[in-house]
């Protein structure tokens, strides 16, 4: 490569010498890049007639592991497209509530927030794992509030992706009063607006430690 | 009589324009029957869409655009939540949505209303085309969108608008199995002619048969095949489609630069 030739005729007249990053490697779609033996397949690929072909437009990384083969995968620099997975804690926004379920929009998937949101419908016996048949949806979630949940299933064609918070991690974690302010969690169904002190009921998440000031 | 102050003296009767109009009847030169036209290939040119690609091949030029995945519209139906247990895969893989557009200045004569027969006739034909190439399974319940815009008509209609479709979904980040890359042949008429790769936009007008080739480079498999025209002995399509296949080979360097120099600008512009 041109770039390394120059800068090792650089470095051969200085004292110092600066270390110059592997070159990448940019490969496209269905460009063909080792033999089965050779490597793992990662994501960003997959495997045809014994060869692992790529499947984005991207750099190569292999990354060496100790005995088992290296694992080859295919990165792009944003990681594009997270789309709810079976499995996933999902941060969704209420948008209408109903006596048998609570229809939700997606807007992040862990972490990271998805630039078009998804639907997501909460059933009644999913929103608590004990006493199912003795929930109120009303009296868990309202429109507006922000809920962790996870996603159970994808549903099929006609449905939404179905979630649950039937764990104590998982619920409501910001919630609005009636009187428009932010209210604090006082118990797993409770929450009290500061301002009128009223409490509500809500399925509340259950607070991580580090966030907690004693 | 009273001179007619509110109609204009005309001549009685009037012919069209077109008919005085300087000849465009000279025939087309004779070229090697296998060239094809240089191709401008340039990949993530735009910042609002996801994935985009601008190609120029000779006459005819194509801005393409993706944008997506977003959740797919047909699962708003009621609020009737399903069985968790029972899911259907095949209705579960993403969707693509393809559009095409001419721009009214892109033929010689100004097109007054988007002609939706032939547009979506194309429209629908760069879907099938895309599909087997695009990983759909990786993207449940969600829908890919593509809009095509042919800025300059000049032959192929449907070979350059599927080949930057692919640049720009490889661009965007979709998982592709392959690059499908897309190539126009035509024959004129008259006893025993041959076949013409990448015909300009006078060879089509005067050919006799038409014929579209996607072919997945790689995998060497043939994702769209649009024909139209007189038929003729089956051999002269099949050697139409070779020679198809054989433009399509020479045109995938091409964009794999493309597609590797993009990836390498996207890279210098985040460092890592």
């Amino acid at each position: 490569m041109l770039a390394n030739e120059r800068s090792a005729s650089f470095s051969s007249g200085l004292e110092t010498v600066a270390v110059m990053a592997p070159p990448v490697r940019y490969c496209i779609p269905g460009e063909r890049l080792c033999n089965l033996e050779e490597g793992s397949p990662g994501s960003g690929t997959y495997t045809r007639h014994g060869y692992i072909f790529s499947s984005l437009a991207g750099c190569l990384t292999k990354s060496s592991e100790n005995g088992a083969l290296p694992v080859i995968s295919v990165m792009r620099e944003t990681e594009s497209q997270l789309l709810p997975d079976v499995g996933a804690i999902v941060t969704c926004k209420v948008s209408s509530i109903n006596s048998r379920f609570a229809k939700v929009h997606i807007l992040y998937v862990g972490s990271t927030p998805l630039k078009n949101s998804f639907r997501g419908t909460i059933r009644k016996e999913d929103v608590r794992a004990t006493e199912k048949d003795k929930v109120e949806i009303y009296k868990s979630f309202r429109p507006g509030d922000i809920v962790l949940a996870k996603v159970i299933s994808l549903g099929d064609a006609q449905s939404n992706y179905l979630l649950t918070t039937a764990e104590n991690e998982l619920g409501v974690v910001v919630a609005h009063s009636e009187s428009g302010v932010q209210m604090v969690p006082i118990s797993w169904c409770e929450m009290q607006c500061p301002k009128t002190h009223t409490k509500e009921f809500r399925k509340v998440a259950r607070v991580q430690p580090e966030f907690l000031q004693t | 009589m009273p001179a007619d102050h509110r109609r204009i003296r005309v001549p009685e009767e009037s012919q069209p324009p077109q008919l005085y109009a300087a000849g465009e009847g000279e025939a087309p030169a004779p070229r090697d029957p296998a060239r094809l036209r240089p191709v401008y290939a340039r990949a993530g040119l735009l910042s609002q869409a996801k994935g985009s690609a601008y190609l120029e091949a000779g006459g005819p030029k194509v801005l393409c655009a993706e944008s997506g995945p977003r959740q797919a519209e047909g699962g708003e139906r009621g609020g009737c939540p399903a069985r968790a247990g029972c899911e259907a895969p095949a209705a579960l893989s993403g969707r693509l949505l393809c559009d095409f557009r001419r721009a009214p200045f892109s033929g010689r004569r100004r097109r007054v209303a988007p002609g939706s027969g032939e547009e979506r006739e194309l429209a629908l034909a760069l879907q099938e085309s895309l599909e087997p190439a695009v990983r759909l399974g990786r993207y449940p319940r969600a829908q890919l969108e593509v809009w095509a815009l042919l800025l300059g008509d000049g032959g192929s209609a449907l070979a350059a608008p599927l080949t930057a479709a692919a640049l720009a979904l490889a661009a965007a980040g979709v998982e592709m199995y392959d690059l499908v890359v897309g190539c126009g042949l035509s024959r004129a008429p008259g006893p025993a002619p041959a076949w013409l790769l990448d015909p300009t936009l006078l060879e089509e007008e005067r050919a006799a048969a038409g014929l579209s080739v996607a072919l997945m480079a790689v995998l060497k498999q043939v994702a769209g095949l649009l024909g139209s025209g007189e038929g003729g002995p089956n051999e002269s399509w099949a050697e139409a489609v070779h020679l198809g296949f054989e433009g399509c080979q020479r045109l995938y360097p091409v964009l794999q630069q493309c597609l590797v120099r993009a990836a390498r600008r996207r890279g210098g512009a985040a460092p890592l």
